[in-house]
């Protein structure tokens, strides 16, 4: 079935408030959703696979910071969704690279990592040059780099395998970004590693897709539209006499 | 002064403050000015040309089936499409739950063809029920006025034209019971419109399905008639075409809108108060106060024939009829003077009541059209709520209390100040009002009083400030995610010339019929008509130049524009005296 970009952002926000999510969180954590389906990135299928994380992600509004100085930030995801905090990650390293010029932020330990594009095309459409950074702990290793340009909707994007990166002793589930004021951080991989581009999508990919989903709708499962409208209505109130009566005089 | 076609602001002009316009009692008080969206409508389909045709009328002798309007602007092509369906008398109801409806209608960019009229032809009339296609731009009902409709078939096919009185009743033979735009239930998104040329501006192409349901409405009786007597049946004469409108029905739906969309809201106001403040700023000639004079007793006029049901309503009419003659006295005879329009603000602000104030306002714009049409450019904005981190929190502080005191200084502890909650109801997601306290639903408050709010992060920041003195914006909220949303809109809306409106929608007192009646005056409703608090009937495009105008060329050019407060046209029947 096919629905409209207001649409979908209505119905995850109200998916989000009816699982628990703070009003702010949750109408981040639809924009979220909806940047990535409708720029032909799937944000549906991250949700609708990660659903129990993110219902789990749901009272976590608050980011454990673990390191913080004026420059840099490391916070604790604790194996929950970017949606739950990752919103407040990003703002902290934005004021950081509005005082400094330059900031990054580590988000350890989270989940659906790729849903967080959603909200850094909102720092750099506030003027921030953005580069998101993370890898795939599965054989080969995979990178993905995300990068914005400032003052730019959509990013470039690339996601290389590595077959001879060192090992290394701890999973590597988090992410990174940096953010510069004046500088761009466009993702040209330089590597003295063996790499393969696995896949790449430029802005004009990404502006197009946007494009298409505005003019001919966005595809979304009738299942997964289903799930969403469930949690939604964990927001209405049942009707009764007197709710319809709080409705104003009837005809 | 010229304005051009762009936005255009003068920093040096006078505006009122915020804390007089955006008083919800007193934005309950606006009437339509020549911004109003509907007004800007018959500007543009005259200055830009816009050919509407109707291209199938494929109704039964009863009216029932399908009619297709062609409407075509230098920049796109684009179809209304309008189903007619027969329902029971005990089927039709305005109430957003009504499952059926005499018309459904809808927009469409683009051209119709066959795969998409079945498309539409299995979906709109279900409304919200259906999954709308992505071309269609507005989707939208209506019911019929009975008596109204009755009575102009009655009339046209015994060779008659219908008595205007129906229309003092109600000004219309159809009333929308909602406009849908903006994506809903699967139609065209907003975003898609506004890099376009015709429909950039909210509610424009909700305003032209309307306008062209006007048109099929007349079109619809006439039919009716002549298959009824086709021997004796006659066509609407041209004055009753333009005087007849179309209703709206409208309840609680619209009011979570006003604050859910506070930069949008803001321009508005902020737009009608530039003109307001370009007008009154005018020194005028002996000609402008004589047609002053001229849109006071129009206005006149128009409250005299007015009938509505609501009695507070009827009071406020009769009052703003009496002050209209007192202010007609007024400019006879006060001196003209370069301040003139300055010193009628001042004497109403003093003497008259507020719904006579905005309405003097409201003719004082329409007294300047070349000088305030531009501001029209205003009425539309990229809405974005930012939040600002790096603000320090004392600087936060401050702009709160200069921007919200009077939120700040509220008591929203009082039984009364927290007697009502809102919330949405699991039918079809109406937002309803409930009693604190007393109904269920007040865990699922929607959080549309922004006035507590405000008071609760203003409190959270003074509290965190002890410990915290050179915190800034993030720290706090890294402490207290939960006042994210209040704080985005406080830091986006303390840039705003008029900002919030200043109400506190809990309070027992609060009348929700203010909000409603701020936006129809925007969207360019006349006979504001409420039910009680909750619910109101209005018209649009009564008085408005009906499409046969646009194809006549020697038509007057203030046919187009000039329509506001619409008089009934003369009939030999005659009206009853007020």
């Amino acid at each position: 079935m096919k629905v409209s970009l207001n649409e979908l952002q209505a119905v995850c926000r109200k998916a989000f408030l009816g699982m628990g999510f703070t009003e702010s969180h949750a109408e981040d954590a639809a924009d979220m959703v909806a940047w990535m389906q409708s720029h032909g990135l799937d944000g549906l299928t991250a949700l609708s696979e990660g659903l129990e994380c993110v219902k789990a992600s749901a009272l976590q509004a608050r980011p454990e910071i673990l390191y913080e100085d004026a420059d840099l930030a490391v916070v604790n995801g604790q194996q929950l969704s970017v949606l739950a905090s990752g919103n407040l990650a990003m703002e902290l390293a934005f004021a950081k690279a509005r005082a400094r010029g330059l900031s990054v932020i580590k988000i350890r330990h989270c989940r659906q990592r790729q849903l967080i594009m959603g909200y850094v095309c909102r720092l750099a459409d506030r003027g921030m040059n953005v580069t998101a950074f993370w890898r795939h702990a599965q054989s080969p290793l995979t990178e993905q780099v995300v990068g914005f340009r400032a003052r730019s909707n959509v990013p470039f994007i690339r996601v290389y395998q590595l077959d001879e990166a060192p090992e290394e002793n701890e999973a590597n589930d988090g992410i990174t970004i940096m953010m510069a004021n004046h500088v761009d951080l466009l993702p040209t991989m330089r590597s003295e590693h063996e790499y393969a581009l696995l896949a790449r999508h430029d802005e004009s990919d990404l502006l197009a897709a946007h494009r298409q989903a505005l003019e001919e709708g966005i595809l979304v499962l009738p299942e997964v539209w289903q799930q969403l409208k469930t949690l939604a209505g964990h927001t209405l109130v049942e009707a009764s006499s007197t709710s319809r009566a709080g409705a104003g005089p009837a005809d | 002064m010229t304005l051009s076609s762009g936005p255009v602001t003068d920093k040096t002009l006078s505006l009122r403050p915020a804390a007089v316009v955006m008083e919800l009692e007193r934005l309950g008080s606006f009437s339509p000015t020549r911004l109003s969206f509907a007004r800007r409508l018959t500007r543009l389909m005259y200055q830009s040309r816009w050919q509407i045709n109707c291209v199938a009328f494929d109704l039964d002798e009863g009216g029932y089936g399908s009619a297709i309007y062609r409407l075509e602007t230098a920049a796109k092509r684009y179809h209304i499409v309008v189903f007619s369906r027969y329902i029971a008398d005990e089927q039709r109801t305005d109430r957003v739950i009504a499952d059926t409806w005499d018309l459904t209608f809808g927009l469409v960019e683009g051209e119709v063809d066959d795969a998409l009229l079945a498309s539409l032809e299995a979906n709109m009339p279900l409304q919200e029920a259906g999954r709308q296609h992505p071309r269609l731009l507005v989707l939208s009902r209506a019911n019929r006025s009975v008596r109204n409709f009755d009575a102009f078939v009655a009339a046209l096919c015994a060779g008659e034209q219908p008595d205007v009185a129906y229309l003092l009743e109600a000004g219309y033979l159809y009333r929308t019971t909602a406009v849908y735009g903006n994506g809903k239930f699967g139609i065209a998104d907003y975003d898609r419109l506004r890099t376009g040329a015709d429909f950039y501006q909210p509610f424009s192409p909700q305003m032209t399905a309307v306008y062209v349901l006007r048109e099929f409405s007349v079109a619809q009786v006439e039919h009716i008639a002549r298959h009824k007597n086709a021997a004796v049946a006659v066509e609407l004469d041209l004055d009753l075409r333009r005087y007849l409108g179309i209703g709206n029905s409208t309840g609680l739906g619209m009011a979570p809108f006003l604050i859910n969309h506070p930069q949008l809201i803001n321009h508005w106001v902020y737009a009608r108060e530039q003109a307001l403040a370009v007008a009154s700023g005018q020194s005028p000639l002996e000609e402008q106060r004589v047609h002053m004079v001229r849109l006071c007793r129009r206005a006149m006029a128009y409250f005299a024939e007015m009938r509505v049901e609501d009695s507070a309503q009827s009071v406020r009419n009769t009052v703003v009829y009496e002050e209209l003659d007192q202010i007609v006295a007024w400019l006879d005879q006060v001196p003209l003077d370069s301040s003139l329009w300055r010193q009628l603000m001042d004497w109403a602000e003093t003497s008259l009541s507020l719904e006579t104030q905005e309405l003097i306002n409201t003719l004082l714009i329409e007294c300047y059209p070349d000088e305030v049409d531009a501001l029209e450019e205003l009425m539309s904005v990229e809405e974005k709520l930012d939040l600002t981190p790096d603000m320090p929190l004392v600087q936060l502080k401050q702009l709160l209390e200069t921007h919200f005191d009077w939120a700040i200084e509220a008591d929203f502890e009082a039984a009364e100040a927290r007697y009502w909650f809102w919330y949405q109801s699991a039918e079809k997601e109406e937002p309803r009002l409930g009693v604190r306290g007393e109904e269920a639903g007040e865990e699922k408050e929607l959080a549309l009083a922004i006035a507590p709010r405000a008071q609760r992060v203003y409190h959270a920041i003074t509290d965190f400030l002890v410990d915290h003195p050179r915190a800034l914006t993030i720290d706090l909220l890294l402490a207290h995610p939960e006042h994210m949303k209040a704080v985005r809109r406080i830091q986006t809306m303390v840039a705003t010339a008029f900002g919030e409106i200043r109400a506190n929608l809990w309070h027992r007192d609060m009348k929700p019929m203010h909000l409603l009646r701020t936006k129809l005056s925007f969207l360019g409703a006349h006979r504001f008509d409420p039910r009680g608090d909750r619910w109101v009937r209005v018209t649009f495009f009564q008085g408005a130049p009906v499409l046969s105008d646009f194809d006549d060329a020697d038509a007057d050019p203030a046919l187009f524009d000039d329509w506001s407060f619409p008089i009934a046209p003369k009939q030999q029947r005659g009206l009853e005296p007020r």
